[in-house]
């Protein structure tokens, strides 16, 4: 392979995004040659959501604050075009809903475990909502690779464009692996802020 | 009829009462009630009596009328904003100049490669349980910079994805030390010996020309040691041409001066001799590699001197023994990586400390839990009496002569004396009597009967040759001073392919280090050296990553003579150099002194005496 050859190559970035207990959410975002080199990394300050926007986005703040908030902001900084996004996190997914990029779920190591949570009949307004799923129609899993992932069946025509994008990249690109980057880089750029 | 009065009768109190409900009424806010009066034939008897009452029945009651409003007022509103503000957003971008140079693109190409296409992705999976990340160094502190090397991918898949395959799998641990050297300027590569100190620095020099990082690499190494690399690339990184500077004057000014090949590699003594070109023109090196760093720990050296004044941006030094005889042999070698850094006046403890972040050393016990263990034997011996009587002799001339010589007295006879007493342990002057020989003969007996082989040290190339001429049924080869360096490599050849060969007889200096003899599994150390880590680099030729069962060590040692003093001596010396490197043990700053040297013959030093020890 050529190193001109790499740039023909598709762009991936992954998304993830932390929460800390007292500072709030931690978005980061890194874009990734085939080859899993860094191209750009971009990640936000703390982001709390106020007490209203909880209480008023109820069971759809995190689909909200980590995907079509955070999400969004970070995917739009990108200046590499960007064939596919990959998270690790359900919420995240809902980046989808404002981008036009096609977006997957990493099902290991993803939040999706807690949508399957019996929602209590009578919800009180000033308590913890249960989490939702970021979308409200289901998703659609399939094999990519050695890795099962997840797109809303909202997007299932972004399926097609997934497994093209990730049948270049195959071999190259370990997509659970940057997740570990990223969770350094923000824990990295947070203490460099302090 | 009765019944009909009576119902006039409720009617007319409920008139009555319904003028008292109007009055009532008024206190309700809202509701106007309308009121209807009107006057009614009682149509029964009754007696009037004067109350004054009648007057105020006949009266019309009083009523007040009250309008009231009935619009409700407008609601006060509070609007909540749910829209978030917008997010601070810190964003880093990473050069395209990281993108690989891959083979068939890069002026390095040396070799032509087929698709490696499934090899690669078979390689790519294989590796992805294995992650070893590069880390930034303390030294870096600008946030861009220690991104570009966090997020830099696990080594093992940066190695399998861009085709840079090798022959042998490392070890994780030489990953390791390929990730600490890839991000650093300043490093001490101090690993054991036979850690693989070489394959590791290959692998970092190719990735980082790879990764178009760096362009020129300058590898300097002892003389003897050069055909070693040039073996050592082109087993780790076949396809990085090398170039040894070599030669006649004009050509080796050209070589320097032309980019004949990424990297060039050159030893010290060349170095010193082509100094002009070097340092005068300012040639300038992406990164300048010592080989057996030790070589500059005394800073006043002209070797260091000449290494320190080469142009260059990262240096990188490796060495099994970074201290041989005290820490300022480390202050020599910083000096190299960054000056001033450390200085001699500093507390052990503190500069145990400020190296951390800059030196990498493992040793075996630490990384090769399952490789096979090397084995120490003491093997004492008594002189044979001819022995004694020459070593009596010389020992009680030698310390009057040295309590003669006063204030005159200087190190360089104590050290005459050592030697004399060391070579007569080895072997009898007058006789060639060897108590040691006698050992060594009977050691070799049976190693050789069980189909092993084993190398033999000296200090001493007159010593080998005795050696040499009593174990002719060993087919001893010989590796030294005296044999040209063009028949070396064909020498370890010979000992390593040819079965007659059983025994190879090396000096200290020549053959411990750099060679790969881990076929040996008997060592012997005929004499000792004076510190620990030439000791430990000898032994390390056959205790190597490669070895097959476990190495036995033979230290000759003859009882009650100087031999004794001097392993007291190299005792403490360990001692001294693993609490350096350990993080818990409080460093000692004992080292071979004058003191030490002097105290082998009770000798006080004299103040006109002091230079530097060994």
């Amino acid at each position: 392979m050529l190193a001109s050859d790499t740039k023909l190559l598709p762009a991936v970035g992954f998304l993830t995004v932390i929460e800390h207990p007292e500072h709030g959410f931690f978005g980061g975002f890194l874009v990734l040659n085939a080859m899993a080199r860094p191209l750009e990394f971009h990640c936000t300050a703390p982001v709390r959501p106020n007490r209203a926007q909880e209480i008023l986005y109820g069971t759809t703040l995190r689909p909200f604050l980590i995907g079509e908030h955070i999400g969004n902001a970070l995917v739009q900084k990108a200046k590499t075009k960007i064939q596919l996004i990959c998270t690790d996190l359900e919420p995240a997914i809902a980046v989808r809903n404002v981008n036009s990029t096609p977006v997957i779920l990493l099902c290991s190591n993803s939040e999706e475990g807690e949508s399957s949570t019996p929602v209590p009949r009578a919800l009180r307004v000033d308590e913890r909502h249960p989490e939702v799923p970021a979308t409200s129609r289901p998703l659609v899993r399939f094999q990519l690779g050695t890795h099962e992932v997840a797109i809303p069946d909202a997007y299932e025509a972004d399926r097609t464009a997934v497994e093209k994008c990730f049948k270049v990249c195959d071999g190259t690109l370990d997509l659970t692996e940057p997740f570990e980057r990223i969770r350094e880089a923000i824990e990295e750029a947070q203490k460099s802020a302090r | 009829m009765k019944r009909l009065k009576k119902h006039r009768n409720q009617l007319a109190d409920q008139r009555s009462a319904g003028s008292f409900a109007v009055m009532k009424n008024q206190n309700r806010p809202f509701a106007t009630v309308p009121i209807h009066l009107s006057a009614s034939e009682l149509g029964f008897r009754v007696n009037n009596f004067s109350t004054g009452l009648q007057t105020a029945l006949g009266r019309l009651p009083k009523t007040e009328v009250e309008s009231a409003d009935l619009a409700l007022f407008a609601p006060r509103t509070v609007s909540v904003n749910v829209r978030s503000s917008a997010i601070k957003i810190g964003s880093f971008t990473f050069p395209e100049s990281a993108e690989f140079l891959q083979d068939a693109d890069s002026k390095f190409c040396r070799d032509d490669k087929k698709s490696q296409g499934t090899q690669q992705v078979a390689a790519a999976s294989k590796l992805a349980k294995r992650s070893t990340r590069i880390k930034p160094p303390n030294d870096v502190v600008k946030l861009q910079d220690r991104l570009y090397y966090l997020l830099q991918p696990p080594l093992e898949s940066l190695l399998a994805t861009n085709s840079l395959q090798f022959q042998f799998q490392p070890f994780p641990y030489q990953y390791e030390g390929v990730a600490f050297l890839f991000s650093r300027y300043s490093a001490i590569l101090a690993d054991e010996m036979g850690l693989g100190k070489t394959i590791q620095a290959i692998t970092a020099i190719r990735i980082l020309l790879r990764s178009g990082e760096m362009r020129r690499v300058l590898m300097i190494c002892p003389k003897p040691l050069v055909t070693n690399w040039q073996r050592e690339f082109k087993i780790w990184a076949p396809e990085i041409p090398v170039a040894v500077i070599e030669g006649d004057q004009s050509k080796r000014r050209w070589q320097w001066e032309n980019p004949i090949a990424p990297v060039k590699i050159a030893n010290y003594e060349l170095l010193m001799r082509d100094r002009c070109c070097v340092v005068d023109k300012q040639i300038d090196f992406d990164l300048v590699v010592l080989d057996e760093a030790q070589r500059i720990k005394n800073r006043n050296s002209t070797t260091s001197q000449v290494v320190r004044a080469v142009s260059r941006k990262r240096s990188w030094a490796l060495t099994g023994t970074p201290i041989e005889n005290s820490p300022d042999d480390l202050v020599g070698i910083f000096e190299f990586l960054s000056p001033g850094y450390l200085n001699s006046d500093m507390q052990p403890r503190k500069m145990a400390g400020a190296i951390r972040d800059y030196v990498l050393r493992r040793t075996k016990d630490q990384v090769l839990s399952d490789m096979p263990p090397k084995l120490f034997r003491d093997a004492e011996v008594t002189l044979t009496p001819e022995q004694w009587s020459s070593y009596e002799t010389a020992e009680n001339e030698g310390v009057i002569n040295l309590a003669d010589l006063g204030a005159e007295l200087t190190i360089q006879h104590v050290f005459e004396l050592v030697l004399r007493l060391k070579q007569i342990c080895n072997f009898d002057p007058a006789t060639g009597a060897s108590a040691k020989m006698e050992r060594l003969e009977a050691d070799l007996e049976e190693v050789v009967a069980s189909g092993k082989k084993a190398i033999v040290f000296s200090q001493w190339v007159r010593t080998l040759e005795k050696i040499h001429e009593r174990l002719q049924r060993f087919g001893p080869l010989q590796y030294h001073g005296k044999v040209p360096s063009k028949h070396r490599d064909r020498v370890i050849e010979r000992f390593k392919e040819d079965p007659r060969h059983s025994v190879i007889l090396m000096s200290y200096g020549a053959g411990s280090v750099g060679l790969n003899l881990q076929f040996c599994e008997y060592v012997f150390l005929f004499d000792r050296w004076w510190n620990p880590a030439v000791e430990d680099q000898a032994i390390n030729r056959a205790h190597r990553i490669g070895v097959a069962g476990p190495v036995t060590v033979s230290r000759m040692l003859v009882r009650d003579t100087i031999e004794e003093r001097i392993n007291q001596v190299l005792e403490e010396k360990r001692e001294m150099f693993a609490s350096i490197f350990s993080e818990n043990a409080p460093p000692r700053s004992s080292g071979m002194s004058q003191e030490e040297i002097f105290g082998l013959f009770d000798l006080q030093i004299q103040k006109s005496s002091q230079t530097n020890a060994a």
